[in-house]
């Protein structure tokens, strides 16, 4: 199994690859959404040790939607944490509805169907240019400070190693809207990632 | 540290201030649930105090100065002797205080598993307790006198699809079995609920201040 704590170049490299062109497709879904050019930072990749993650994420409440994914025989290969900071998210879930005042259930199950066009696009986009098959489990959604809202995905993945591996990347577009994406890869999903790079 | 943290009470409530070049740049108050001013503090008895602390004139009320402060990370704990301790972002995850008043040495863990680790890592709740405990034997604080609080195992989801995300109260539960196994009296605690919260703790006066992540301000 694929040490966390001790990846090579090479298979940082892949896994950004991966991130990247998941989050392309995303951003392109949340422009035909938004109807709105979506701009995409320049993705990083981080190895860090789980004690240090809260100093990886901002500072203020967000709404976060987490989404497992699966491979097709039901194993984990990981979680997407897609983050939208509270003013983006009203403005995303009002632009969308054409209207300033949304009730909090309207708001948080269209931030949640967000979260999830979001999601399919990156994997639709894994499976179709690296044959990386991910089903995205359906979203979870809670508003707090990222930190809070990801601890209980870190607990499952701090039995198996004390690293974690962090994609992270931000889309924003004009008028102030703002999204954070994260990948918690399993080493499950490295290891498949190496077995058909193998392959090529 | 770059600056001094303050530790100002009187009869009505007390506070904790972070100080930056003498200037108050944080303040964690008992009654700022009720002040009509809220976070921005401007002005009452205990901020006089402080301030007038911080410019050296002698103040109307008691400051105690803390040597410091201490923040776990995550499956983390941190031990220390009059140091304000912190956990900050606790969603399912709990921060555990053991603490011994007579000798003021005090530790705070970040407990992120339930159960115990065979390989002695201080994310599980068990073992993080059980090397907390005799750390701070070792630094001098005495066996029956130590104390726990705790606070966290929020769930924090509205809608959730994955039952994993359901570790908050597994690890609540295993907290306070470690607790009880070694003896150990809880003082105080606060669990569950749906909102995140960071916890701190005061070794001058043994509170555990839980500062929700939306506002709310307790003192246990």
């Amino acid at each position: 199994m694929t040490d966390l704590g001790n990846l090579s170049e090479v298979e940082l490299d892949v896994l950004k690859e991966l991130g990247n062109i998941g989050t392309g497709h995303a951003a392109t879904s949340l422009s035909k959404l938004l109807n709105k050019d979506v701009y995409l930072s320049v993705p990083k990749v981080k190895v860090g040790e789980i004690k240090n993650l809260s100093s990886e994420f901002i500072g203020e409440i967000v709404a976060g939607v987490i989404i497992a994914l699966q491979d097709l025989e039901e194993k984990k290969s990981g979680y997407l944490y897609i983050m939208f900071p509270e003013k983006s998210a009203r403005k995303i879930a009002g632009d969308l509805f054409g209207m300033e005042e949304l009730d909090e259930e309207m708001y948080a199950s269209t931030i949640m169907e967000v979260g999830n066009i979001l999601s399919s696009s990156f994997c639709d986009a894994s499976a179709d240019f690296m044959d990386i098959i991910l089903l995205p489990s359906p979203p979870s959604f809670a508003e707090d400070v990222p930190t809070a809202v990801i601890d209980s995905v870190v607990s499952q993945m701090a039995k198996n190693s004390n690293h974690i591996i962090l994609f992270e990347t931000s889309l924003s577009s004009d008028s102030d809207i703002e999204i954070y994406l994260a990948l918690l890869p399993e080493t499950r999903l490295l290891d498949d990632m190496m077995k058909i790079m193998g392959q090529l | 540290m770059s600056g001094d943290i303050l530790f100002v009470s009187n009869e009505s409530g007390k506070a904790i201030f972070l100080t930056s070049r003498n200037v108050l740049v944080k303040s964690f108050c008992s009654l700022s649930n009720t002040c009509s001013s809220q976070d921005s503090c401007r002005t009452c008895e205990i901020v006089d105090a402080a301030k007038s602390y911080l410019t050296g004139k002698k103040p109307d009320l008691n400051v105690r100065s803390l040597d410091g402060e201490l923040s776990a990370g995550i499956g983390e704990y941190k031990i220390g002797k009059n140091v304000l301790l912190k956990v900050m972002g606790l969603g399912s995850c709990i921060g555990v205080i053991l603490s011994d008043v007579s000798t003021g040495i005090c530790g705070m863990a970040h407990v992120l598993l339930p159960g115990a680790s065979n390989s002695g890592e201080s994310k599980y709740a068990e073992t993080a307790i059980e090397k907390m405990f005799e750390d701070m034997i070792k630094m001098g604080a005495r066996r029956n006198r130590i104390t726990a609080k705790f606070a966290g195992g929020a769930q924090v989801f509205k809608h959730m699809s994955l039952d994993i995300l359901k570790i908050g109260d597994r690890n609540a539960i295993s907290v306070e079995e470690a607790l009880v196994k070694r003896n150990i009296p809880i003082l105080a605690k606060d669990v569950g609920g749906e909102v995140g919260r960071n916890v701190i703790f005061n070794p001058v006066d043994g509170s555990m201040i839980v500062k929700y992540t939306k506002g709310e301000v307790l003192w246990l």
